[in-house]
């Protein structure tokens, strides 16, 4: 069952794209109708009276905290420019947090809820779409500069739907713990993305025959001259592939700022790292990117599990890429009473690299006897997938909930953590123990 | 090209009702985006080596980094600290290497000051007491010098490799007192300049504030 081939193949170019162009196509409900989670969050929260700051925008005046389920997880819910109250991991620079209920609320996450993450505090907090300029340069024949206009209007638009996660999310559930941002489970978001395809423009360049990699860059950079831009770079023919677009907007709106206002790269299926943000820059490589961020930084041990024996390092290890199998159940929380004796629903998210979801499991005895879920609306194969099973629990008993999700090429969810010591590829089976009243 | 009104009517309809995505991604209203970040509550938890950590680590990022942290051993905090050293370009000279790699572990159990602390960083309108220059100039020479220089011009050693550049204090004449104490006891939001209010007393903020008098009027 654990194939985790996640390493060595290559992605079907399947239909995940869907062309605009002239078509009416309207964006899926952003509102997903289900039970909200606020009623279990709510009793986490402990409130606490903090005063205002110097400055215009500031800590809010009382600022709820939200308690992660781990030492020193207590993070306060703050909202920053054009998001709404999340869980500020880090102010400086930002790294913001989706509370977990938004999961259960909308199947694409509201881009004031998504996640949030900067390497290098220097951001631009204005940025001039009149000016602001695309660049390809490098080992191309023609180097080019887009304007925003130009991209929208000389190339093909492109949609699709994709989830965009964190390589550390979930890294503070790692035992032994490991050093890195202590993300809970919403260091990821799920939404549509439109734009053009990256391949478009390097055809439009010309690729030289001994171009490498493509290098991403943003407009953020370093405060002190000797920490390296953060630069991130994919094999030549993973840049090509048609799912990897350039967007100007997510679910149907301009980018936030802090999600990389005016464009974004999206890879779809590999993690958040790649998916640079405010991309001005794109540059054709000749040989391998041996910069810190690619040598040094997201790296796996160079084994088909990622994994080593916790408290040990890994002998070589290779860059990350490709997102693992998950699923999650988003409508109740561990620790919560269930009411017993008609029949409750219990919905979830599954999602992978991007050969879809095929099937989803649950169970209700801590994983001795599993049934199949529904499986729900299909957003495409880089998309959460929407699942729901019902069950009638019996008053007095305990409950064990797990889900397990397995995509189209039998990648499935591990049953045992596994451990490296960045905290990368966590989709160990998670549990919820739930009292029937 | 022939257009059917009916089709256009619904595609007007559409478009307002922002169900087209045409409609919103075609058209940018706004041309251009602009925010401020709210500003940094991160302070490091007064103890020996707290002013290491503020003078250095906050240049890049806030003390939440630290306080985030699941407890790590001395070797893990010194690996950390090579880490930000070596691999990130941060300037802390070898001799305070030791120190804040023990600051590092003594904070391991403690919550982030700002879930404390953060309810007293509101009233910060205090009046300066007065204070004295040459007291002002020794902290000066401690905790401000390797950014703000030894003339005030912001082109300390550490300061020459900063983005925004550190501020010219010999240009701080037409600042207020309240404006000088707010920034030193503050920091400035989306900047290196850290919160000092929890490494220096009242009366060291006071010193340092008649210091920045004496440096602003030499120009």
């Amino acid at each position: 069952m654990q194939r985790i081939g996640a390493f060595a193949q290559q992605l079907p170019e399947g239909n995940a794209v869907g062309i605009l162009s002239n078509k009416n196509k309207t964006l899926p409900s952003l509102n997903d109708s289900g039970l909200t989670r606020r009623h279990f969050l709510r009793s986490s929260l402990v409130l606490a009276g903090l005063a205002l700051l110097g400055g215009r925008l500031t800590w809010a005046e009382e600022s709820s905290l939200v308690d992660l389920p781990f030492e020193r997880g207590r993070r306060p819910l703050i909202a920053f420019p054009q998001k709404r109250p999340l869980m500020v991991m880090t102010t400086r620079p930002p790294q913001l947090e989706t509370p977990f209920h938004i999961f259960n609320d909308h199947l694409l996450t509201p881009n004031d809820a998504f996640f949030v993450r900067w390497h290098l505090a220097n951001i631009p907090t204005h940025v001039d779409i009149n000016t602001f300029t695309l660049h390809i340069r490098g080992r191309v024949q023609r180097h080019l500069s887009f304007s925003m206009e130009e991209l929208k209007r000389d190339f093909e638009q492109v949609e699709l739907t994709a989830v965009c996660q964190c390589a550390g999310n979930s890294r503070g559930f790692f035992d032994p713990r490991v050093p890195g941002g202590q993300w809970g489970n919403g260091a990821m978001g799920n939404a549509t993305w439109t734009g053009v395809r990256l391949r478009d423009l390097l055809q439009r360049a010309g690729l030289e025959a001994n171009a490498v990699q493509v290098r991403f860059n943003g407009l953020d950079s370093p405060v002190a001259s000797g920490t390296p831009d953060f630069r991130k770079s994919l094999d030549i023919e993973d840049a090509l592939r048609k799912q990897v677009i350039v967007a100007y907007a997510m679910n149907g709106e301009r980018l936030p700022l802090l999600n990389g206002y005016p464009l974004r790269l999206i890879v779809p299926g590999w993690y958040a790292t790649y998916w640079i943000k405010m991309l001005n820059d794109i540059e054709v490589l000749s040989a391998v990117d041996e910069e810190f961020w690619m040598k040094r930084a997201y790296r796996l041990p160079a084994d088909p599990c990622g994994c080593v024996e916790p408290g040990e390092r890994p002998t070589s290890t290779i860059p990350l890429s490709r997102m693992t199998v998950r699923s999650f159940i988003t409508n109740l929380q561990t620790g919560a009473s269930i009411a017993s004796n008609h029949p409750i629903t219990v919905k979830g998210i599954a999602f992978d690299q991007g050969y879809g979801i095929d099937r989803v499991f649950v169970s209700v005895d801590g994983g001795q006897q599993w049934q199949s879920a529904k499986i729900g609306k299909d957003y495409g194969d880089f998309s959460f997938r929407p699942w729901e099973f019902r069950f009638i629990p019996v008053a007095g008993r305990t409950y064990q909930l797990q889900s397990f999700a397995v995509n189209r090429i039998g990648e499935a969810q591990r049953w045992h953590a596994r451990w490296n010591p960045s905290g990368y590829l966590r989709n160990v089976v998670e549990t919820l123990t739930l009292k029937a009243m | 090209m022939r257009c059917n009104p009916s089709l256009l009517k619904i595609y007007v309809i559409l478009l307002l009702c922002g169900i087209l995505p045409g409609g919103i991604i075609g058209n940018d209203h706004v041309k251009a985006e602009s925010v401020s970040f709210p500003h940094d509550p991160a302070t490091f938890q007064p103890g020996a080596g707290s002013s290491i950590a503020s003078g250095y680590c906050t240049m890049c990022h806030s003390a939440e980094y630290v306080y985030m942290q699941p407890p790590h051993n001395r070797d893990q905090w010194a690996e950390i600290v090579d880490k930000m050293r070596h691999s990130f370009g941060c300037p802390i000279p070898d001799e305070h290497v030791s120190q804040l790699v023990d600051y590092l572990v003594s904070q391991n159990s403690l919550q982030f000051p700002a879930f404390s602390n953060r309810a007293n960083m509101g009233s910060s309108s205090r009046k300066s007491e007065g204070g004295n220059p040459n007291d002002g100039r020794k902290l000066y020479s401690v905790h401000c010098v390797n950014c703000h220089g030894s003339g005030g011009k912001g082109d300390g050693p550490i300061g020459q490799a900063l983005l925004p550049p550190p501020a010219d204090l010999t240009a701080a004449g037409n600042k207020s007192d309240e404006e000088l104490l707010k920034t030193i006891q503050k920091g400035r939001p989306g900047t290196a300049m850290p919160s000092w209010e929890h490494d220096l007393s009242a009366q060291d903020i006071d010193d340092l504030l008649a210091y920045l008098r004496v440096l602003s009027r030499q120009e």
